[in-house]
């Protein structure tokens, strides 16, 4: 602890990851020593905590919680992919979104502890003997709690966005779209620029792990993280001083455990990872755009409808908001597709000065016949792979 | 009654000698794939000495009992006057290249020539294998090729291992997709 920097009667926030995944603790860990100094500081032990940060995602969170049973002083900040989702699971909790914001967490954090101390000081004493209550509504029975319903929403990576309006005009919400500076492929994309630019190869220095851009003869990226680390690490702000990108002359980590993905495929699948569902800054939804080429789909993350997105898509010069009302999706499928396209240098944006008219939608309304011979194929391979 | 050629679907795998599409059909199939020793039939009559080609077939069972048939057409260009006779009535092509051949590219070309009436008719979606081996030409060189060629839209081009059957499964959607971006899967 550096007492030294921290300014008299301002208490350092005790902070104790009770329930965070380890590249959620690194990157609170480096944020912590960057930049909250002054405010946060982190304990090892659920004891000395004044606030506790617990990732609802994960699995075993209500074990996690049974464990704050027995501290009802320490406060508890939440987080999830989808907080109201899990709203009625924790009624009273505060569940912040992910990816977590970097500038505001300090604040809520010290707020948090500052309220359940309040709560607990004017709360009417407990008989000694009682069992601490669980938090209200804490399931006991594994069966509900509700996980295995989840997945599917989690898996697909594209946010739970409401649809905007059809037409341009109205103004559009904030969360709309996210800052690519503010993740990884922001970096990323400027790493392969630069690399490519130069014809030499470039890392993005001050990350956990080793992530290398090779120019030739077909341009590469090579990665010491593992994919499942890799997608967490993508959705994550970084503190604005982690990264910086320096040519090398070969990758100093490299040594036989690394991977490596064709650039247009790595750009695509970060791109989706950051975007969940947004659009990148400055991003227009109605401006009619066209994808240049089917992405690689071997290898290039695959979010739900990306495949009839493409198809259609490669073929129409269409908006955003025009690709979903013909295909009858929700809005943020296709605005992941377009943040990957514009990363994966695969969106084209030169539409033709006469636009070609609108062509009614190619899902039709009433599905009610015998689905065609091609639907059954497609059931056939989704169920079977 | 409809003829039996007429009543199963098929899909057709076609590409360079060992390109994939043995495996790639094995991959994919419900049934132990028939590579068969196919004796020239009465179009092929005059050759007949000289046409004993390997051709392999597999299957898909869909749930309500139809049957899908996979077809590979024999991979040696010489043969390739079978290649429409077998693709009649096909629902779409899927091409396997062999990228470790001296020049893939060409072909790209020579077997998108071949079946340039029946991709027309339908669709095709084109697999690159043994990219692990030879990582050159990459996809946008296809890609550049496709649109020399005039393919506008573009087909589908993706990196394919014919051992992987995921791979081989997303070719197959990706070719179903461009017959009908529409297509419901739920
Ligand atoms: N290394 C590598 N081998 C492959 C790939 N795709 C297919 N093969 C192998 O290539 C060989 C020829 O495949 P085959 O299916 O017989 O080709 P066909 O002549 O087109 O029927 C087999 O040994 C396959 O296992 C690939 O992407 N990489
Ligand atoms: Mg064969």
């Amino acid at each position: 602890m550096s007492r030294h920097t921290h300014l008299p009667g301002q208490p350092l926030t005790a902070l104790y990851l009770l329930h965070a995944g380890s590249m959620d603790a690194r990157l609170i860990g480096l944020s912590v020593e960057r930049h909250w100094k002054h405010s946060v500081r982190l304990v090892a032990t659920l004891d000395e905590a004044r606030v506790v940060l617990v990732d609802c995602d994960r699995p075993g969170v209500e074990a996690a919680f049974e464990q704050l049973g027995q501290h009802p002083r320490t406060g508890v900040v939440c987080y999830a992919f989808h907080p109201k989702d899990h709203a009625p699971r924790f009624p009273n909790r505060v569940i912040l979104g992910k990816p977590l914001n970097l500038e505001s967490l300090p604040g809520i954090l010290a707020q948090a502890a500052n309220d359940t101390a309040r709560q607990v000081a004017v709360a009417p004493p407990r008989p000694q003997a009682a069992p601490e209550t669980p938090p209200a509504n804490f399931s006991s029975k594994p069966a509900a709690l509700g996980h295995g319903l989840k997945m599917d929403d989690e898996r697909d990576l594209c946010g739970a966005m409401d649809d905007i309006p059809l037409t341009a005009g109205a103004t559009l919400p904030e969360k709309l779209f996210f800052d690519p500076d503010l993740y990884l492929i922001g970096h990323l994309s400027r790493a392969v620029e630069q690399a490519i630019v130069s014809g030499r190869p470039h890392v993005i220095s001050g990350l956990p792990r080793l992530i290398g851009v090779q120019p030739r003869p077909l341009p590469i990226c090579v990665t010491a993280f593992r994919d499942n680390q890799l997608r967490p690490f993508s959705m994550t702000q970084l503190p604005n001083t982690t990264a910086r990108i320096v040519s090398s002359l070969i990758f100093s980590e490299s040594v036989g455990t690394d991977t490596v993905y064709g650039a247009e495929d790595f750009l695509w699948n970060i791109a989706a990872w950051a975007a969940r569902g947004r659009l990148p800054l400055g991003a227009d939804p109605y401006q009619r755009v066209r994808l240049k080429a089917w992405p690689n789909f071997t290898h290039a993350f695959v979010s739900p409808h990306a495949l009839r997105i493409a198809a259609l898509w490669t073929r129409t010069w269409a908006s955003p908001v025009e690709i979903a009302t013909r295909l009858a999706i929700p809005h943020r499928y296709v605005f992941s597709v377009f943040s990957s396209a514009q990363f994966a240098g695969l969106l084209d944006r030169d539409a033709p000065a006469v636009t070609p008219p609108v062509i009614a939608p190619v899902v039709a309304p009433t599905q009610q016949q015998r689905p065609s011979i091609l639907s059954r194929i497609l059931r056939k391979l989704l169920n079977a792979v | 009654m409809r003829s039996e050629r007429a009543r199963h679907n098929k899909i057709i795998f076609s590409g360079t000698v060992g390109a994939g599409k043995s495996t790639a059909i094995a991959a994919l199939s419900d049934i132990p794939p028939v590579s068969t020793e196919a004796v020239a039939s009465d179009e092929t009559a005059a050759l007949k000495r000289t046409t004993t080609v390997a051709m392999d077939y597999g299957v898909l069972n869909l749930p309500d009992g139809e049957k899908v048939m996979l077809y590979g057409t024999p991979g040696q260009e010489r043969f390739s006057f079978m290649w429409e006779i077998l693709s009649e009535g096909g629902i779409g092509l899927v091409l396997l290249i062999n990228n470790a051949n001296t020049d893939p590219l060409k072909d790209l070309e020579n077997y998108l020539a071949a079946f340039r009436k029946f991709i027309s008719g339908t669709a095709v979606a084109i697999g690159v294998t043994h990219m692990d081996r030879a990582q050159e030409p990459g996809l946008d060189a296809y890609r550049q090729k496709l649109a020399d060629l005039g393919h506008d839209p573009l087909p589908a081009v993706f990196r394919a291992d014919a051992r992987n059957r995921e791979d081989v499964a997303m070719l197959v959607k990706a070719l179903l997709y461009t017959l009908n971006p529409g297509l419901i899967d739920a």
